[in-house]
């Protein structure tokens, strides 16, 4: 079993009972429980916006418990299925975007450096299910706030995102490259063969 | 292109634009440096060719040197306040586009395969050309002070 579905599985044992509260006892499905981690989010954001950081960032925190359980709701209840992914990486794209830019509407980071961090992790985004790579320097990084200043964060968010990015396109490109060195023949034409062969 | 046919027409772009400070080397990375995908790409060619056997056409490129590189270079030139990576990228594309194997310039986002352009000319003329036409022009631009 690979090492990150044995995580996920110890993990839906840990939340369990919380899992079985809310579809057993709420009714919730994934996408419900993606639906309230969104709100969450939301009310975060406007949290920021009006310069409330702290309670900002409690409810970032528990908007991202939520964002968390969905994912054990749909696994532990065999709801799982790819439109409930896709909604859940929407709601965490329309969660950051709006949170982001909270930020510069409390005049804490310019706007510019929010939507140059927007366009990193939108970058990542684009790719990570080929790449299966994203180690998640987003939302998790505000909370270093408490101790670093948000002007530093949102760089560090942006420089990430945009390594990350690179280094993604980078396994994709060796992953292709795996595909043309096992095909035989004219290497003039290798490259387009192997898109030939690519879903 | 070659690595010196890059490192020339870089230094001829600094030259002609003035270039000075943290721009400098940061034309040469874009420019230049960016070729260091054919590194990464270097064990794979020993694998699948090995030391002994040179295999003309092996496919060295990656995403780090094709258009859909620019997706992250203007962003970074938002970031740093300079069109320097962009333009410097765009140069060395012009050049590599100018040789005729396979490229995917939007790959992974599309299928789509390019030529190039010129690709009834032979490689090594083209090479030739700009190589001689921007030694004149730096030595010009030498000359001039």
């Amino acid at each position: 079993m690979p090492a990150d579905r044995t995580l996920r599985s110890r993990l839906d044992t840990l939340q369990r009972p919380l899992l079985r509260l809310l579809h057993e006892v709420f009714g919730l499905s994934p996408a419900m429980v993606t639906g309230v981690s969104l709100v969450l989010s939301l009310a975060a954001a406007v949290a920021i916006a009006l310069r409330h950081l702290p309670i900002g960032l409690i409810l970032m925190a528990v908007s991202q418990i939520f964002d968390g359980l969905d994912g054990g709701v749909a696994r532990v209840y065999g709801l799982g299925s790819p439109a409930g992914q896709k909604l859940d990486t929407m709601a965490d794209r329309v969660a950051e975007v709006t949170i982001f830019l909270a930020f510069a509407v409390a005049g804490t980071v310019p706007i510019k450096l929010v939507i140059l961090a927007l366009v990193a992790i939108a970058l990542v985004t684009s790719i990570e299910q080929r790449s299966g790579f994203d180690p998640g320097f987003k939302r998790f990084v505000l909370y270093f706030g408490l101790w670093f200043p948000y002007l530093t964060l949102f760089n560090v968010i942006f420089v990430a995102n945009l390594a990350v990015y690179v280094i993604g396109l980078l396994i994709i490109d060796i992953k292709f490259q795996r595909k043309m060195d096992a095909l035989d023949g004219d290497l003039d034409t290798v490259a387009s063969r192997a898109l030939a062969l690519e879903d | 292109m070659k690595i010196f046919t890059h490192i020339l027409v870089t230094t001829v772009g600094v030259k002609l634009l003035h270039l000075h400070g943290a721009e400098v080397p940061l034309a040469y990375a874009f420019g230049v440096a960016i070729d260091i995908d054919h590194l990464i790409k270097l064990p794979f060619y020993l694998k699948a060719v090995g030391l002994k056997e040179k295999k003309l056409g092996y496919y060295w490129r990656s995403s780090l040197q094709e258009p859909v590189g620019l997706l992250w270079i203007v962003p970074l030139c938002f970031f740093l306040n300079t069109y320097v990576p962009a333009l410097f990228y765009v140069m060395h594309l012009c050049l590599d586009y100018s040789v005729r194997f396979e490229k995917l310039p939007l790959y992974p986002y599309s299928k789509w395969v390019a030529r190039g352009w010129l690709i009834d000319v032979a490689d090594n003329t083209k090479e030739l050309i700009v190589f001689v036409t921007f030694a004149c022009l730096l030595i010009a631009l030498f000359v001039r002070g």
